[in-house]
C-alpha cells in the first residue's frame, strides 16, 4: 500500500488537533472540516487546509458523509481519520471511503458491523466464548415487551442504545415506576445521537468496575493488547477520570483479560486501534460489555505508560505496515487522565457553553493537555461539553495523583463554568486515593466531591472581592467626566439622569 | 471606604472597611480584624495577593455586582456593594422561592419536551421542561409547589440563555 500523504480529519475539537499533531510529526499534510459554529475553532487553524461542511448541528455537517468525501476529493486527501464519535464507527462510511478510493484510518467495515450494533456484538462474543453480561441479544421493539423482559431479569436494569456510545441513550432503571420515562428518553437520545432508536436491556451489576483493554491489530492478523484502563469514575455513563494500570488488577488478571480481548478482536478480524470494555464484578469476574471500534478519548493514558503513539500506529497500520511489537509491553509507571467539561457540577452538571474569557493551561514535567479551545473561543452549544483532557504521568500511582492535582490547580478557565474543582474533589477523595472505586462512586459521593469550602480561602476571597470592587470603582472614577458619580454603575452621568427625569 | 459583602449562604451583609496605603498596599478590616494586604494586578482580572506572608493568586470573574473568585482551586461568589448600592438594593426587595417563580433557560439550547400545561398543579422538584444543550438532555424542575400559570417554552424550538420557559405561582 502506498504511503499516506494527506489526511482529512473528519472531526473537531481536541481529537482533531491530536490527530493533526501526529500527522505533522510524520510529515503528512492535514485537512480540516468545519461547521458554521466552528469557523474560529482551533482545529481549523491547526490544519494545512480547511473546508466548510454545513450548518452547526452535526447531522447537517460533520455527519454528512457525501460532503466529507467531496472535501476529501477536492483537497486531494488520500486518507480520512475519523477521530472518535461522529463517523468513527459508521460502517457505511467506511464502505463509501473504499468505493471512493480513500483510505479509512480505522477497522474494516465488516469488523465495525460485527461490533457496532451492540446486540449483534453480544451474540458474536457469546459465539466466540467471551463472557457477557446477562441481557437481551436483540433490540426490543415495544415498550410492553421491554417492560416484561425487565421484570423477568429483575431490577435494577440498564437500557442501552444499540448503536450507541458516550453514555447517550443509556439509563439505569431502578424499578417499574421509572421504566416508561427512562425508555422514552433513552430512545429519543439514541435517535438524536446515532440516528437509530434501537434500545436493549442488560442486567445491572452491583458495584462493578469498568475496566477496558486497548487492543491493536495489523492487516496480517497480528493482534496484541496494550494493557488496561480503569474507567470506573463515570457519571451518566460518561467517563470523567481514567487511569492505568487499574488499581484492582493483578498481573494474572491483566494477562487473562488481555487474552480475552485479543480473542474478541480476532473473532471479528479487527485491524487498527480498538477497545474491549469489560465490567468486573465484586468477585473479580469479568464480562464483555462492548467493543469500541475506534481510537478512544482516554488513549493518552495508554500512551503515557507504553511510550507509544497510537495515532501514528493507526496510520501505519492503514498503510499496511506490520505491528512494531508482538506482545503487550509491561506498564511503565502510572498515568491519570481527567476530562475537563464545560458544565456546572453544583447545578446538576448543567452544560455551560459560552465565550472563554481567559485560559491558562497547566504544564511542567509529565503533564499533557489535549485541548480544543483557546481564550476568546466561544464553546458552541451543539457539541459535547468536553473541552480538554488533562493527563499526567508519575512513577507511582501516588505521584500521578499528586501531579494531576497540581496540574488542576494551575488550570484557569474564565467565562464559562467547568468541572475543574470537582475533578480535584475526585482525586482527593479517600475512595479514589485507596484505588477502590466502582461505577457508582461519583453518584454516591456527589456532595462530597463538590468539595467542602476552606474557610481560610473564603476569607481571602472576601478580601480579594472587596479589593477588586474598589480597584474597579477607582478605575471607573478616573475615566468618568468630572462630577460623575463613581459609586453608581459608572456608565451614566448624573446630568443625563437629570435630563431624563425632566423629560418624563 | 466601606463596602458591604455577602458570600453564598450568608444572610447578613458583612461590612468591610478598606484603606488604601499606597503602592498596592491596603488595610482591610472585617468584623474588627485588620489585614495588611499587598495586592498587585498582574494581568487583566488576576491579582497577586500577599496576606501575612501567604501568597494567593486570585482570578476574577464579574457578573453584575457579583464577583466570582478562584483561589487555590476554590470558587467563591461574593456580592459587593458600596453604601449607595446597598440602599438601592434594599429598596428593590430580596430574592426568595416564595411567590411567582419564572423558570429561565440556564443555557442556550433546544426545548425537547414541555412536561406541564397551564393550570397544572406541580410539586416541588417536579420536572417542568427538558432542554437539550451540548448533546445532553436536562430536566428543569419546579423550585416550589404551585400552579403553572404561563408556558413560554415550545417543543422543538431553540432558546437563548435566560429565556423565559415556565411560570409557577
Amino acid at each position: 500500500m502506498p504511503k499516506i500523504r494527506k489526511v482529512l480529519v473528519a472531526n473537531r475539537g481536541e481529537i482533531a488537533i491530536r490527530v493533526m499533531r501526529t500527522c505533522k510529526d510524520l510529515g503528512i499534510a492535514t485537512v480540516a472540516v468545519y461547521s458554521e459554529a466552528d469557523r474560529s475553532a482551533l482545529h481549523v487553524r491547526t490544519a494545512d487546509q480547511a473546508y466548510f461542511v454545513g450548518p452547526p448541528p452535526s447531522r447537517e455537517s460533520y455527519l454528512v458523509q457525501e460532503r466529507i468525501l467531496e472535501v476529501a476529493k477536492q483537497s486531494g486527501a488520500d486518507a480520512i481519520h475519523p477521530g472518535y464519535g461522529f463517523l468513527s464507527e459508521n460502517a457505511s462510511f467506511v464502505r463509501a471511503c473504499e468505493k471512493a478510493g480513500i483510505t479509512f484510518i480505522g477497522p474494516p467495515a465488516a469488523a465495525m458491523d460485527a461490533m457496532g450494533e451492540k446486540t449483534r456484538a453480544r451474540a458474536n462474543m457469546i459465539k466466540a466464548g467471551v463472557p457477557v453480561v446477562p441481557g437481551t441479544t436483540e433490540p426490543i421493539a415495544t415498550i410492553e415487551e421491554a417492560r416484561e423482559y425487565a421484570r423477568n431479569i429483575g431490577f435494577p436494569i440498564m437500557l442501552k442504545a444499540a448503536g450507541g456510545g458516550g453514555g447517550k441513550g443509556m439509563r439505569r432503571v431502578e424499578g417499574l415506576g421509572d421504566f416508561d420515562s427512562a425508555w422514552r428518553s433513552a430512545k429519543s437520545e439514541a435517535l438524536n445521537a446515532f440516528g437509530n432508536d434501537s434500545v436493549y436491556i442488560e442486567k445491572y451489576l452491583e458495584k462493578p468496575h469498568h475496566v477496558e483493554i486497548q487492543v491493536f491489530a495489523d492487516q496480517y492478523g497480528n493482534t496484541i493488547h496494550l494493557n488496561e484502563r480503569e474507567c470506573s469514575a463515570q457519571r451518566r455513563h460518561q467517563k470523567v477520570v481514567e487511569e492505568t494500570p487499574s488499581p484492582i488488577l493483578t498481573a494474572e488478571m491483566r494477562a487473562k483479560m488481555g487474552e480475552v480481548a485479543v480473542k474478541a478482536a480476532k473473532a471479528v478480524n479487527y485491524v487498527g486501534a480498538g477497545t474491549v470494555e469489560f465490567l468486573v464484578d465484586v468477585h473479580r469476574n469479568f464480562y464483555f460489555l462492548e467493543m469500541n471500534t475506534r481510537l478512544q478519548v482516554e488513549h493518552p493514558v495508554t500512551e503515557w505508560v507504553t511510550g507509544l503513539d497510537l495515532v501514528a500506529m493507526q496510520i501505519k497500520a492503514a498503510e499496511g505496515e506490520k505491528l512494531p511489537l508482538f506482545e503487550a509491553p509491561t506498564p511503565r509507571g502510572h498515568a491519570i487522565e481527567v476530562r475537563v467539561y464545560a458544565e456546572d457540577p453544583a447545578r446538576n452538571f448543567m452544560p455551560s457553553p459560552g465565550k472563554i474569557q481567559a485560559l491558562r493551561v497547566p504544564s511542567g514535567p509529565n503533564v499533557r493537555d489535549d485541548s480544543g479551545v483557546f481564550a476568546g473561543f466561544t464553546v458552541p452549544n451543539f457539541y459535547d461539553p468536553m473541552i480538554s483532557k488533562l493527563s499526567v504521568w508519575g512513577a507511582t500511582r501516588e505521584e500521578a495523583i499528586a501531579r494531576a492535582k497540581r496540574a488542576l490547580s494551575e488550570y484557569v478557565v474564565k467565562g464559562i463554568t467547568t468541572n475543574i474543582r470537582y475533578l480535584h474533589g475526585i482525586l482527593s477523595h479517600p475512595e479514589f486515593v485507596a484505588g477502590d472505586y466502582d461505577t457508582s462512586f461519583l453518584t454516591r459521593e456527589h456532595t462530597a466531591l463538590l468539595g467542602a469550602e476552606d474557610p481560610k480561602l473564603s476569607e481571602v476571597a472576601l478580601l480579594a472581592s472587596t479589593l477588586h470592587a474598589f480597584q474597579r470603582d477607582q478605575k471607573r472614577a478616573k475615566t468618568l467626566p468630572a462630577g460623575a458619580s463613581a459609586g453608581g454603575n459608572g456608565r451614566i452621568s448624573p446630568w443625563r439622569l437629570a435630563l431624563k427625569s425632566r423629560r418624563r | 471606604m466601606r463596602y458591604f459583602t455577602k458570600q453564598q449562604g450568608q444572610k447578613e451583609a458583612v461590612p468591610v472597611d478598606l484603606e488604601a496605603l499606597g503602592q498596592d498596599r491596603y488595610r482591610l478590616t472585617v468584623n474588627g480584624q485588620s489585614y495588611q494586604v499587598d495586592a498587585l494586578s498582574v494581568d487583566q482580572g488576576t491579582l497577586s495577593l500577599l496576606v501575612d506572608g501567604q501568597s494567593y493568586n486570585v482570578e476574577f470573574e464579574e457578573n453584575g455586582d457579583e464577583i466570582g473568585t478562584l483561589v487555590r482551586g476554590q470558587v467563591n461568589r461574593t456580592d459587593v456593594a458600596d453604601e449607595r448600592k446597598l440602599r438601592m438594593r434594599a429598596a428593590a426587595g430580596s430574592f426568595s422561592v416564595e411567590g411567582r417563580q419564572v423558570i429561565l433557560a440556564p443555557m442556550p439550547g433546544k426545548v425537547v419536551k414541555v412536561l406541564v400545561k397551564v393550570g397544572e398543579e406541580v410539586k416541588e422538584g417536579q420536572g417542568l421542561v427538558v432542554v437539550e444543550a451540548m448533546k445532553m438532555e436536562n430536566e428543569l424542575k419546579s423550585p416550589k409547589a404551585g400552579k403553572v400559570t404561563e408556558v413560554f417554552a415550545k417543543e422543538g424550538t431553540a432558546v437563548e440563555n435566560n429565556a423565559k420557559l415556565i411560570v409557577v405561582e
